[in-house]
C-alpha cells in the first residue's frame, strides 16, 4: 500500500487543505511541495508538517483521565476500552431521548464528512469554528443571492482582469487560509494590471504590497462601504442594467431610501477614513472592469451581519457576481449520496444555541450550524452533555476562555460534571486535552484517507482531491473518521453499512464517474477544469425564495433589522473611557490559529522559520502618551480578562489600537511552552453569558473587545 | 565569467519563510523528532526593512542565502582548502571531508550564513542545491517559493530578464552573486 517516490496527497496543516506531493523514501516523508497539477503551492506551515508528523510529542495511544478535569493527568488504555467508554456514554444519552445534547466540534473535510454523518444519525449537532469566522458572510450571501460562500471562497484572484480591483478589508490572504497559491495569484494579478487595495488598521505584508493602503477604524467596514455605495448610487455610477434585471422589484427603491443619508462625510465620522478617500474608491470602482472584496477579521465582530449585508449590496450594485474578478457563486461537486442518508435534527428547535434567559429571542436565529460560543452557557444550563472535539482546540479558540474552563469543570449538586463526557482526538498535545475524559491519538494527513470536495475551497471548489496515507501511522494512532465509523456501525448500522472510509468515498466518487482507484491513477485529483461564470444567467435566477437578488432582508422586519446599521460593533462602542484601545487580534501564516499542531511544531516556533513571540503592538504616539517603552512588560485588560506581555512599538498600527496575534496560549507540550505566550481569548467576553448583546440573527461572532494597557 | 545566480524579486517576496523550511527539509537539516526552536540550522533567512511613520509606510522583504561571493572571504580564510568557488558554476562549495572544524570561515563570512555541525565538527552552508542544478533543476527555494519571487539561472541572463521586465537592480544589495530587484517607481 505504501510506495516510495513523489506521492500526490493533501496537506492538513491548516484548513485550506492544499493539494501537494510528498516525497517518500524508505517509508519516511522527506520532502513536500505544492502539486503542480493543482494550484502548485504549499506554505511554510505545510512545509513544516513533516515536523508534526515525526514529532516526539505525537500522541500514540488512547488515554483516559485519572485526575480532575483541568489537571491533565491520564493513563494509557486500550482502543477497546476507549470504544466502550464512548459507546456507553452515547447510548445512555440517546436512550434518554436527549441526542440533541451531544455536540461534535470539528472541521468537516467535506459536506459528507463521516463524522458529520454520525452526528446526524445520532441526532446531535456539529459545532464548528466556522461560525466564528464566516457566519456573517455566509448568512449575508445566503439571504441576498442564495449561495453559500465562506472565507475559503475568496475572490478567485486568478480570474481578476487587468484594471480589476482586489479589495482586502480586514483580511490577510498572504497567510494562506484559502490556499497556498493565493499570495502568488494576487501578485500575478497585480502584474497584469489589477489593483490591490488594502483596508486595514494594521500594516501587514498585504499592505506593503498594496497599491493603496487605507487604515480604517476596526469595525468601520460597514460604514466605509455604505459611503462608497451611497456615492455610487446617488451619482448614478452603479450597474443599473444589472440591478434592473436581477434585483427583486422594489428593493432598489427601498435601498435608495435607506442609503440616502449614508453620505461619505457621515460615514467618514464612523470609520475614520477621510470622505475624499471614500469617494476616490467609489470612482475607481465605477471605472474598473471588476471589483471584489475579501474580508475575514472584519466580519467576526458584533456588526458582522451589517457588514455582510453592505458587502452584498456593494457586489450587487456594481454587478460583481459570478464574473471574472468578482464574487464567485460556488457549487457543490455532484458526489453520489451514500444511502440511506441520515436526517439531521431540527437545529432551530433543538439546537443548544437556544440558551440563556432570553432563549425565545433566538427565534430569528438563522445560522445553519451551532456556533461553539454558546457551548459554555449550554453546559452550565444542562443543555450539553457529551462533547467531542477533533482537530480543534476550544480551550484556546473559545471567546471567553475563562467561562469555557469553568463550564467544562462545573459539577452538579451530586458532584458529577455538568458536561457528562468529553472526548478529544488530536495528533499532538492540545490545551483542550487537559479537560478531556478520553484522549484519542489521531492520524496526520500523511497517515490517513480523506476525500475533499467542499464547495468553498479555493483550490478545488469545482473538483475533488484525495488525501491518502503515504506512510505507516505512528504508534496506535487511528484516524478519527474510522473510529467514528466504527461507532456508527455499532450504534446505527443502517447508516454505516459500507465497509470503511475508503468504500464510503468510493461510493461518493461514483457521482463524478470516479472511484478511489481511478482517482489515484488520476494523480489524486479530479476537476472538470471549469469554475463557471454567470451561472445565474443559465439558470435565469438566483437561489433565493424570489429567484431574484434580495437586498431587503424582510425576515428581520419585525426586529427592525432588515437594513444594515453603519455603526461600529457594539463591543467597540461601550466602556470607551475605561478601556480606550481597540484590540486587533490578527492571524499570521505561521500559526494555524489555535490549532494544537502548529504550537507544538518546532519549525513554526523557531525564530528563523516561524514565530516565537506574541508581543503587544502599540503605536509610538500612544506609547509616549502613556510613558510605555519598547520591551516594557505591560498588562492588557478588558472588562472580562487580563493578560501580560512585552511591548513592541510599531508604526504599523493605527493609533488607538492594540495589536496581538491570535492563537497563542497553549500550556501543554515542550515546544509550545518554551516561550510563554498569552491567549487573546482570555480578554474576550463569553458570548453565551452576554446574550443581551448577542446577535440573534445567527451571524455574528464577537471575537474582539476594547482594552486598556498599563505598566 | 561563469556564475549561476538567484534573483530575488522584492515586489513579490512577502517574508513567509516557506523557502527556509523547504530548504531544511531538502538538505536534511532538521531532526523532526528532537530539534527544538532556536537550534535548527538554516541555509537561507528572511530579512525585511520598514520605513516611514504611520500612515506613510513602506516595507520590503527579501531572503539571504549564501551570496556565493565573487572572491569568497570564507574560501580565503580556510587554511585546509576545504572551500572553493566552483569554476563551472560559480557556486562556493565546502568540502566537509576536508573541513577541520576551525571555524575561520564563519568568522570571515560578511553575511553570517555559514552553519556549524558541532556534533560532527564541520561547517556547512547553502550550495545553491549543486546536486540539483547540475541536473538541470532549480534550487529548492526557487522551485517552491510561495510567490514565485525567486528566479534561477546564469547571472547575466537574469540581469537581462530583470531589465526586460522593468525591474531595477538594487546595487547595494547585489554586489555578489545573488541579485535583488524591484520595480523602478
Ligand atoms: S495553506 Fe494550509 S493546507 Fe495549504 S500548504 Fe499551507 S498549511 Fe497546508
Ligand atoms: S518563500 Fe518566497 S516569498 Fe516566502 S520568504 Fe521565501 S523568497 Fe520570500
Amino acid at each position: 500500500m505504501y510506495e516510495d517516490g513523489w506521492i500526490p496527497t493533501v496537506c492538513y496543516q491548516c484548513k485550506a487543505e492544499c493539494s501537494i506531493l510528498a516525497l517518500v523514501k524508505n517509508g519516511i516523508v522527506q520532502e513536500v511541495k505544492g502539486n503542480p497539477r493543482a494550484r502548485g503551492k504549499m506554505c511554510v506551515k505545510g512545509m513544516a508538517g513533516i515536523t508534526s508528523l515525526y514529532s516526539k510529542e505525537r500522541l500514540t495511544h488512547p488515554m483516559k483521565r485519572v485526575g480532575e478535569r483541568g489537571e491533565g493527568k491520564f493513563e494509557r488504555i486500550s482502543w477497546d476500552e476507549a470504544m466502550e467508554m464512548m459507546e456507553t456514554k452515547l447510548r445512555a444519552l440517546h436512550e434518554k431521548g436527549e441526542g440533541h445534547k451531544f455536540t461534535y466540534s470539528m472541521f468537516p473535510h467535506s459536506a459528507s464528512d463521516p463524522k458529520w454523518r454520525f452526528v446526524n444519525a445520532y441526532g446531535g449537532f456539529i459545532s464548528t469554528g466556522l461560525p466564528h469566522c464566516d457566519s456573517g458572510k455566509i448568512m449575508a450571501h445566503l439571504h441576498t443571492f442564495g449561495c453559500f460562500p465562506n472565507h475559503h471562497i475568496a475572490p478567485m484572484y486568478f480570474s481578476v482582469p487587468k484594471g480589476g480591483l482586489m479589495i482586502l478589508s480586514g483580511r490577510h490572504p498572504f497567510g494562506c487560509m484559502d490556499d497556498a497559491c493565493v499570495a502568488k495569484d494576487i501578485l500575478d494579478a497585480k502584474e497584469r494590471g489589477a489593483k490591490l487595495i488594502v483596508i486595514d488598521p494594521i500594516f501587514r505584508p498585504e499592505a506593503a504590497k498594496a497599491d493603496w493602503w487605507i487604515p480604517i477604524k476596526p469595525g468601520g467596514d460597514a460604514a466605509f462601504f455604505l459611503g462608497v455605495c451611497n456615492y455610487l448610487l446617488l451619482n448614478n455610477l452603479h450597474n443599473k442594467e444589472f440591478c434592473d434585471k436581477w434585483v427583486r422589484e422594489g428593493d432598489m427603491e427601498k435601498l435608495l431610501d435607506y442609503i440616502a443619508d449614508k453620505s461619505p462625510e457621515k460615514m467618514s465620522a464612523i470609520c475614520e477614513v477621510p470622505a475624499a478617500d471614500i469617494i476616490k474608491l467609489a470612482k475607481m470602482v465605477a471605472e474598473a472592469p471588476s471589483a471584489c472584496i475579501d474580508a475575514f477579521k472584519s466580519i467576526m465582530y458584533g456588526n458582522a451581519m451589517d457588514w455582510g449585508q453592505v458587502w452584498s449590496i456593494f457586489l450587487v450594485i456594481t454587478g460583481n457576481l459570478d464574473n471574472p474578478g468578482g464574487q464567485p457563486l460556488p457549487e457543490l461537486t455532484p458526489m453520489a449520496p451514500v444511502n440511506p442518508v441520515p436526517t439531521p435534527p431540527n437545529l432551530k428547535e433543538l439546537g443548544y444555541h437556544r440558551t440563556g434567559p432570553n432563549r425565545e429571542k433566538f427565534d430569528h436565529y438563522n445560522f445553519i450550524l451551532e456556533p461553539t460560543w454558546y457551548a459554555a452557557q449550554a453546559i452550565k444550563e444542562g443543555n450539553l452533555k457529551i462533547f467531542f472535539a477533533t482537530e480543534c482546540n476550544p480551550a484556546l479558540s473559545e471567546m471567553g476562555a475563562a467561562a469555557w474552563r469553568e463550564a467544562v469543570s462545573m459539577k452538579d449538586d451530586d458532584g458529577n460534571y455538568m458536561l457528562d463526557f468529553f472526548m478529544v482526538s488530536e495528533i499532538l498535545p492540545s490545551e483542550t486535552m487537559k479537560w478531556a475524559d478520553l484522549v484519542l491519538p489521531d492520524q496526520t494527513n500523511y497517515e490517513r484517507w480523506e476525500l475533499l470536495y467542499m464547495p468553498w475551497w479555493y483550490n478545488y471548489s469545482h473538483g475533488a482531491s484525495l488525501c491518502r496515507p503515504v506512510v505507516k501511522p505512528v504508534g496506535e494512532a487511528r484516524h478519527t473518521n474510522n473510529v467514528i465509523i466504527e461507532l456508527g456501525k455499532r450504534m446505527f448500522p443502517e447508516f454505516f453499512a459500507f465497509k470503511d472510509d475508503v468504500e464510503y468515498y468510493d461510493i461518493e466518487l461514483g457521482g463524478v464517474g470516479m472511484s478511489i482507484d481511478k482517482l489515484m491513477e488520476n494523480g489524486g485529483l479530479w476537476s472538470p477544469g471549469t469554475v463557471g461564470f454567470y451561472k445565474y444567467k443559465d439558470k435565469k435566477k438566483f437561489d433565493t425564495p424570489s429567484g431574484k437578488i434580495e437586498l431587503d432582508w424582510n425576515m428581520y422586519a419585525d426586529i427592525n433589522q432588515q437594513w444594515p446599521s453603519p455603526e461600529l460593533p457594539l463591543e467597540y462602542r461601550k466602556e470607551e473611557d475605561n478601556f480606550p484601545f481597540i484590540l486587533i487580534n490578527f492571524r499570521t501564516i505561521f500559526l494555524n490559529n489555535t490549532g494544537a499542531w502548529s504550537h507544538n511544531n518546532a519549525q513554526l516556533r523557531d525564530p528563523v522559520s516561524g514565530l516565537d513571540s506574541n508581543p503587544i503592538m502599540i503605536n509610538p504616539i500612544d506609547a509616549s502618551r502613556l510613558d510605555i517603552n519598547e520591551g516594557d512588560t505591560v498588562f492588557l485588560e478588558s472588562t472580562t480578562g487580563k493578560v501580560s506581555s512585552i511591548v513592541q512599538l510599531t508604526e504599523k498600527i493605527k493609533p488607538g489600537c492594540i495589536g496581538i496575534i491570535h492563537g497563542f496560549g497553549q500550556t501543554v507540550g515542550q515546544v509550545a511552552t518554551m516561550v510563554s505566550c498569552f491567549n487573546d481569548n482570555e480578554l474576550i467576553a463569553d458570548a453565551g453569558s452576554h446574550l443581551d448583546e448577542q446577535d440573534l440573527r445567527g451571524g455574528e461572532a464577537h471575537v474582539s473587545t476594547r482594552v486598556t494597557i498599563y505598566k | 565569467m561563469k556564475q549561476l545566480s538567484i534573483m530575488v524579486d522584492m515586489d513579490r517576496c512577502i517574508g513567509c519563510k516557506t523557502c527556509v523550511v523547504a530548504c531544511r527539509n531538502h538538505h536534511n537539516l532538521v531532526n523532526h523528532r528532537s530539534h527544538m526552536p532556536g537550534e535548527i540550522p538554516f541555509y537561507i533567512k528572511v530579512e525585511s526593512q520598514a520605513e516611514g511613520t504611520f500612515p506613510h509606510l513602506k516595507e520590503d522583504f527579501w531572503v539571504s542565502p549564501c551570496k556565493h561571493c565573487k572572491t569568497a572571504p570564507c574560501a580565503t580564510a580556510c587554511e585546509s582548502g576545504a572551500i572553493r568557488k566552483d569554476a563551472q558554476t560559480g557556486i562556493v562549495l565546502i568540502d566537509k571531508d576536508k573541513c577541520t572544524g576551525a571555524k575561520k570561515c564563519i568568522e570571515k563570512c560578511p553575511y553570517n550564513v555559514i552553519q556549524f555541525n558541532a556534533e560532527k565538527n564541520y561547517a556547512h552552508k547553502c550550495n545553491m542545491c549543486y546536486d540539483r542544478v547540475v541536473h538541470g533543476e532549480e534550487p529548492v527555494c526557487v522551485e517552491i517559493c510561495l510567490t514565485n519571487a525567486l528566479s534561477f539561472g546564469e547571472k547575466e541572463i537574469l540581469k537581462m530578464q530583470a531589465q526586460a521586465n522593468g525591474k531595477e537592480i538594487i546595487k547595494a544589495m547585489s554586489s555578489q552573486s545573488i541579485i535583488y530587484v524591484k520595480s523602478s517607481s
